[in-house]
C-alpha cells in the first residue's frame, strides 16, 4: 500500500544511472538533491503552490457562501419555482463533465480569462453537490429554533447566518474538505485552460514536467514530491474532519 | 409562518393578511436572492454550456475556432468510427474490471479495519493517503514502478524466478495495469464509506446470531452484506459514474506515441484528443453526448435493478 | 443586512482581482494609441516555448532590446511546447495573439492563410532589412502567396551523436561522416551489446530526427511539391521507414519500441544505454549541460543511402495582424532577426542563428563536439514537409507508423496505411 510512496522517496533522491540499474539499487550511497533543484529550475514551483493554493482558498470561500445560501433557500424559504429549480439544478449532477467543458472553455475565451486564475475559480464556484450535501444537513435542523427566532424578529438572513450556519458545522467543513481535495487535484480543467507556466496549478504543471523530462524519473519523482506534500501534511493535521467528510458524504448521499 | 393571531376580530383581519402577504413576498425576495448567485452561476457556466455542446454536436469547426452547421455528419461519423468503438471497449473493459475489484476490497478493508485493533488510526491513514495524492504524482510512480527494464515491480517478480512483463506497454497487460492503480486509488475513500456503512448496522442483529451460533463468516453474508448493500449499491453508482470518464491515469501513464493508445483510450481521453488537441470541437461535442446517453442509461438500469438486490430498512 | 453585503461584497472582490491580477497576457494594455510617441511606455508580448534552455538567451535578448529601447517592455510568454499551439489557436479565434512570437514551418500557412500573420513586406523594404542574410530556404519557408510574413530565427539539422566512451569500450573507430547506412547498421551491430543492456542505436519512433531524413536519403520525398500528394507510399518512402523498423526487427540493434516508451531515446542515450542517437542540432546545450554525458559526446553527418540528405527546419518570428503596436512590435520583430541578436544566440549555443555569418560563434559555443558537420549538411538539406494544415496529417504518423516499429505490420503496409490518410488530409485542404 505504502510502497509506492516510498519508492517514490527513494527515487527521487538517485542518480538517472542509478534508478535505471538492474538489479535497482534501492539506497543510493549518495542522496542527489540536485534533482529537486532540476524539478525547481524546471518548473516554478512556488507560482504553482500559490496558484493551487489561491484558486483552492477562493473556490472553498465561494462554495461555501454560495451553496449554503442556496441550500438555506431550498430548504426553508418558500417561493414559487423553488422545487422546479432545485431540480433543474439536481439534473446537472447527473451530466458528466464532458458534455459542458468544450463551451466552458469558450466563454473563458470570450471573457478572455484564458490563462488567468479566474478560468480556474469562477466555473468551481458553484457546486451542486455542495448545495444539495448542505440542504439535507439544514433539513435536519428543528424547525422550532428558526420560528423562535423570528418571534425575535431575526430576518430571514439572520437565521441563515446566526443559526443555520453555527449548526451545520460538521456539513460546512465536509464540504470544504471534499473542495480542497478536488481543487487540489483536479487537472483535466486546469490542462485546458491555463497553458502558461505562471498561471499553472499543481497537476497540470507535473503533466508538463512529464514532458520536459519524459522519462528522468528521479526528477519527476521529485516534482511529484514536491506536488504533494502539501496535501499530504494536510491531511495528517486533519485526519478527523477528511475521515468525517467523507462518511458523510457516503451516508447523506 | 404564521401570524400568531389565528381567530381575530375582523378590524384586525385586514392587518393580518398584510401582514401575511409581506412576509410571503419577504420570503419570495430572500428565496430568490439567496439562490441567485448560485443558480445564476449554474446557468451560466453549466447548463448554457449544455445546451450549447447539444448544438455543436450538430457543427464542423474550421481552424482557429470557426465552425458551421452540418446536421448529423458528427453523429453518421460516430458511428462508423473505429477508434471510439474501441475507445468504448476499453472504457468498459476498465469498468468491468475497477469497480467490483474497488468495491469488493474496500469492503474487505473496511470489514477489516472495522474491529478495535491496535494502530486502527495508522492503517485508516495509510489506506487513505493515494486518495489525497494528486493522479498526476500517482501515475508517475506507478509508471516508474511498472516500467518495462527498470522498474520496481518486474525486479521483484524475477527474485520469485516469474518473467518480467511490459505492463505499459503489452495489450495484455495495459490496462488491467491502469485498473491496478485506480483500485489502489481509491480503496481508502470507499473503505471510509462503507465504513461509516458498517458502524450503522446495529450490534443486535450480531449478538442475536451468535446467540444462534453463527460463525463469523456467516454473520457476514447473512447480516452484514444485506445490510450493506444500500451503501453498496451508493458506491456502486458513484463509482460506475466516475469510471466511465477516466481520464486522469490515462493520459498521464500512456504517452501519446505509446503503442497501446488504441487498447488503452477511454472515451474521455479520445474527447479530449478531439477537443483540443485535434480542435476538432464539433465532433467532440457529439462525443460527449455520446457519453452522457450511455452514463444515464447505465444509471437508469441501475435504478430499476436496485429494487432486486437493495435492501432497505 | 450588513452583514451579507459585506460577504456579497468580499466575494465579488475576490472574483475581481482574480481575474484583473492575471490582466491581459496576450494583448498589450490599450493605453497607447496605434503611433506611441517615444516617451509612452508600451508593453509588448512576446511568446515562445524555449523552455529551460532559453531562459539566458531570453533575458540577454530582452536586455539588449530594451537598452535600445527604453520605453518598451517586453513581456515573455514561455508556454511548453506541447501546449503552446493550442494556447496560440485560442489566442488567434480570440484576436488575441502575442504581438510577436515564434512560428514554425507546420503552422505556418495555416495562419498566415487565415490573416492572424501581419505581411512584413513595406515594413521590410522600408527598414532595408536584407532578407539575402537568411538562407534562401528558410526565408521561402515563411512566404506564403508571394507575401513575407516571418523572419527566420534560427535553423536546424540532424545529426548522429554518438557516446565517445561506449565507441572505446568496443575498439570501434568514431565515425566521420563517410559513411552509408549498410556501415551505420554495422557499427550499430558491434556497439550492441544486449548482456550489458547498451544498444548500439535507439530506432526512435521520430520524424525530423529519423525517418523524414531517411526518406530524404533515399531519394524521396514525404509530400510532393504541390502539396497534393504523399511520398510515403512510394519506393523511397517506403524504404526511408524500412531503415528504422528493420534496426530493432531485423538487425536487433536497437531498443523495441515498447522499452522506447517506457524510458525515452533521449534518456537512454544521456544514461549510457544506447551508443548512436540520430537527433537535432538544439540538443548541444542540454548534452553539454549533461553530468554523465558532457564529456563523451560528439556528433557526426549522417550515413548516405542512394544520395547525402537531411531534413532542415528553422522557426520564425512573426507578428500578429491584430497587434494594438504594430510599430513597436516591428522593432522587436527587426531586433530580433538582426545580427545582434543572432549572436547571443550563438553565444550560448541554444539554436543555430540563421544570420549568415553569425553560425561560427555557435559552433565554438561547444568547442568538445564537433558542431560544425551541422552547418556542413545545409548544403544537401531538403525542406521540412509542410502543408497548409500540416497537423492534420503529421499527427496521424506515430499513430499509423507505430504498429511498423512494434513490428505488426510490415513497414510498407504502414507507409502504405499512412499515405491513404495522408492523401485524404490533403484533399480535404481548400
Amino acid at each position: 500500500m505504502v510502497t509506492p510512496f516510498v519508492w517514490m522517496l527513494l527515487t527521487s533522491v538517485k542518480s538517472l544511472g542509478e534508478a535505471s540499474q538492474v538489479p535497482p539499487v534501492i539506497i543510493p550511497p549518495t542522496f542527489h538533491w540536485d534533482n529537486y533543484a532540476k524539478a525547481i529550475v524546471s518548473l516554478p514551483f512556488m507560482t504553482f503552490y500559490f496558484n493551487t493554493s489561491f484558486t483552492t482558498l477562493a473556490k472553498v470561500v465561494g462554495q461555501l457562501l454560495f451553496c449554503s445560501m442556496a441550500s438555506f433557500a431550498f430548504a426553508r424559504l418558500r417561493f414559487p419555482g423553488r422545487d422546479a429549480i432545485f431540480m433543474i439544478s439536481l439534473s446537472v449532477l447527473m451530466i458528466p463533465g464532458q458534455v459542458y467543458i468544450i463551451p466552458q472553455y469558450l466563454i473563458m475565451k470570450d471573457f478572455h480569462w484564458l490563462n488567468t486564475l479566474a478560468a480556474l475559480i469562477v466555473p468551481g464556484l458553484f457546486s451542486v453537490f455542495g448545495t444539495f450535501l448542505l440542504r439535507q444537513f439544514f433539513m435536519t435542523i428543528p424547525k422550532e429554533l428558526e420560528e423562535a427566532a423570528t418571534l425575535d424578529g431575526c430576518s430571514y438572513f439572520g437565521i441563515y447566518w446566526r443559526i443555520m450556519l453555527p449548526l451545520s458545522k460538521s456539513g460546512l467543513t465536509a464540504l470544504a474538505i471534499m473542495t480542497i481535495l478536488w481543487s487540489w487535484n483536479d487537472l483535466l480543467w486546469p490542462l485546458i485552460v491555463n497553458k502558461s507556466l505562471t498561471k499553472m496549478t499543481l497537476s497540470a504543471g507535473l503533466a508538463y514536467l512529464q514532458g520536459e523530462h519524459f522519462t528522468n524519473y528521479p526528477v519527476l519523482m521529485a516534482g511529484s514530491i514536491l506536488a504533494i506534500w502539501p496535501m499530504i501534511v494536510m491531511f495528517i493535521l486533519f485526519q478527523r474532519s477528511f475521515i468525517e467528510g467523507i462518511a458523510l458524504t457516503g451516508t447523506k448521499g | 409562518m404564521e401570524s400568531q393571531g389565528v381567530v381575530s376580530p375582523s378590524p384586525h383581519i385586514h392587518a393580518t393578511t398584510h401582514k401575511r402577504s409581506n412576509l410571503a413576498r419577504s420570503q419570495w425576495l430572500w428565496g430568490y436572492l439567496m439562490i441567485a448567485p448560485f443558480f445564476l452561476g449554474l446557468l451560466g457556466f453549466y447548463i448554457w454550456p449544455i445546451i450549447q455542446t447539444f448544438y455543436f454536436s450538430f457543427t464542423k469547426w474550421e481552424a482557429f475556432n470557426t465552425y458551421s452547421w452540418a446536421g448529423l455528419d458528427n453523429y453518421k461519423r460516430l458511428v462508423q468510427d473505429v477508434s471510439l468503438l474501441h475507445a468504448l471497449r476499453n472504457t468498459v473493459t476498465y469498468v468491468v474490471m475497477f469497480v467490483p475489484m474497488s468495491i469488493i476490497l474496500s469492503i474487505i478493508v473496511a470489514t477489516l479495519l472495522n474491529q478495535k485493533i491496535r494502530g486502527l488510526a495508522i492503517y485508516r491513514t495509510l489506506f487513505f493517503l493515494p486518495v489525497v495524492t494528486m493522479p498526476a504524482a500517482v501515475a508517475m510512480v506507478w509508471k516508474w514502478l511498472y516500467n518495462g527494464d527498470y522498474g520496481l515491480i518486474n525486479y521483484v517478480l524475477s527474485l520469485f524466478a516469474i518473467k518480467a512483463q511490459n505492463w505499459l506497454t503489452d495489450p495484455k497487460w495495459a490496462l488491467f495495469a491502469i485498473v491496478v492503480v485506480a483500485v489502489w486509488s481509491s480503496i481508502g475513500n470507499n473503505m471510509i464509506i462503507f465504513l461509516s456503512g458498517l458502524q450503522g448496522i446495529s450490534s443486535s442483529y450480531y449478538e442475536a446470531a451468535s446467540i444462534d451460533g453463527a460463525g463469523p463468516f456467516r454473520k457476514f453474508y447473512v447480516i452484514t452484506l444485506p445490510l450493506l448493500t444500500p451503501t453498496i449499491f451508493f458506491v456502486t453508482v458513484i463509482s460506475l459514474i466516475g469510471a466511465f470518464q477516466v481520464f486522469d491515469l490515462i493520459y498521464m501513464m500512456i504517452g501519446s506515441k505509446s503503442l497501446m493508445v488504441e487498447n488503452t483510450q477511454s472515451v474521455v481521453y479520445l474527447f479530449y484528443k478531439y477537443a483540443f488537441e485535434n480542435n476538432d470541437k464539433g465532433y467532440a461535442s457529439a462525443v460527449g453526448i455520446f457519453l452522457l446517453v450511455i452514463i444515464m442509461l447505465i444509471t437508469a438500469v441501475q435504478m430499476k435493478l436496485q429494487k432486486k438486490w437493495v435492501h432497505y430498512e | 443586512m450588513k452583514k451579507m453585503l459585506i460577504s456579497m461584497l468580499a466575494i465579488t472582490t475576490v472574483i475581481a482581482a482574480a481575474g484583473c491580477s492575471s490582466s491581459p497576457n496576450e494583448t498589450a494594455p490599450a493605453q497607447g494609441q496605434g503611433n506611441a510617441t517615444s516617451t509612452e511606455t508600451v508593453e509588448l508580448s512576446f511568446s515562445s516555448w524555449g523552455g529551460s534552455a532559453y531562459k539566458e538567451t531570453n533575458d540577454l535578448l530582452i536586455q539588449a532590446f530594451t537598452a535600445k529601447h527604453p520605453n518598451i517592455k517586453i513581456k515573455i510568454e514561455d508556454t511548453p511546447n506541447k501546449q503552446y499551439w493550442q494556447k496560440m489557436e485560442a489566442a488567434a479565434s480570440g484576436e488575441n495573439l502575442p504581438d510577436v512570437f515564434w512560428m514554425n514551418g507546420p503552422r505556418f500557412a495555416s495562419y498566415a492563410a487565415n490573416g492572424m500573420l501581419q505581411p512584413l513586406d513595406d515594413l521590410i523594404k522600408q527598414d532595408k532589412v536584407d532578407l539575402n542574410n537568411y538562407p534562401e530556404s528558410l526565408v521561402k519557408l515563411y512566404n506564403y502567396n508571394g507575401k513575407q510574413y516571418a523572419i527566420p530565427k534560427d535553423f536546424d539539422t540532424i545529426g548522429v551523436w554518438y557516446n565517445k566512451a561506449l565507441f572505446d569500450a568496443k575498439g570501434v573507430p568514431y565515425p566521420d561522416g563517410s559513411w552509408n547506412w549498410d556501415q551505420f547498421v554495422d557499427t550499430a551491430k558491434k556497439l550492441t551489446d544486449p548482456a550489458k543492456g547498451v544498444w548500439g542505436v535507439a530506432a526512435a519512433l521520430d520524424s525530423q530526427g529519423g525517418y523524414y531524413n531517411t526518406i530524404y536519403q533515399s531519394g524521396g520525398s514525404v509530400i510532393s511539391d504541390d502539396k497534393k500528394k504523399s511520398g510515403y507510399d512510394s519506393p523511397e518512402g517506403i524504404a526511408g521507414i524500412k531503415f528504422w523498423t528493420d534496426l530493432i526487427n531485423v538487425h536487433k540493434v536497437s531498443p523495441t519500441l515498447a522499452q522506447m516508451t517506457d524510458t525515452e531515446p533521449l534518456d537512454m542515450f544521456q544514461s549510457g544505454k544506447v551508443a548512436m542517437l540520430w537527433e537535432g542540432s538544439w540538443n548541444a546545450t542540454t548534452f553539454a549541460k549533461n553530468d554523465y554525458l558532457k564529456d563523451k559526446v560528439d556528433v557526426a553527418p549522417l550515413p548516405k543511402n542512394k544520395q547525402q540528405s537531411v531534413v532542415i527546419h528553422g522557426l520564425g518570428y512573426a507578428m500578429s495582424a491584430k497587434s494594438q503596436h504594430p510599430k513597436e512590435a516591428w522593432e522587436l520583430l527587426k531586433f530580433l532577426g538582426s545580427k545582434e541578436a543572432m549572436d547571443i544566440h550563438a553565444k550560448t549555443g541554444v539554436a543555430i542563428p540563421a544570420y549568415n555569418g553569425t553560425q561560427d560563434t555557435w559552433v565554438k559555443s561547444f568547442p568538445n563536439m564537433k558542431l560544425q558537420i551541422f552547418i556542413d549538411e545545409v548544403k544537401y538539406a531538403k525542406p521540412y514537409p509542410v502543408s497548409k494544415y500540416t497537423s492534420k496529417w503529421s499527427s496521424l504518423e506515430p499513430e499509423i507508423l507505430n504498429k511498423a516499429w512494434a513490428g505488426q505490420v510490415s513497414a510498407k503496409e504502414a507507409a502504405k496505411q499512412l499515405a491513404a490518410k495522408m492523401n485524404e488530409a490533403l484533399a480535404a485542404e481548400k
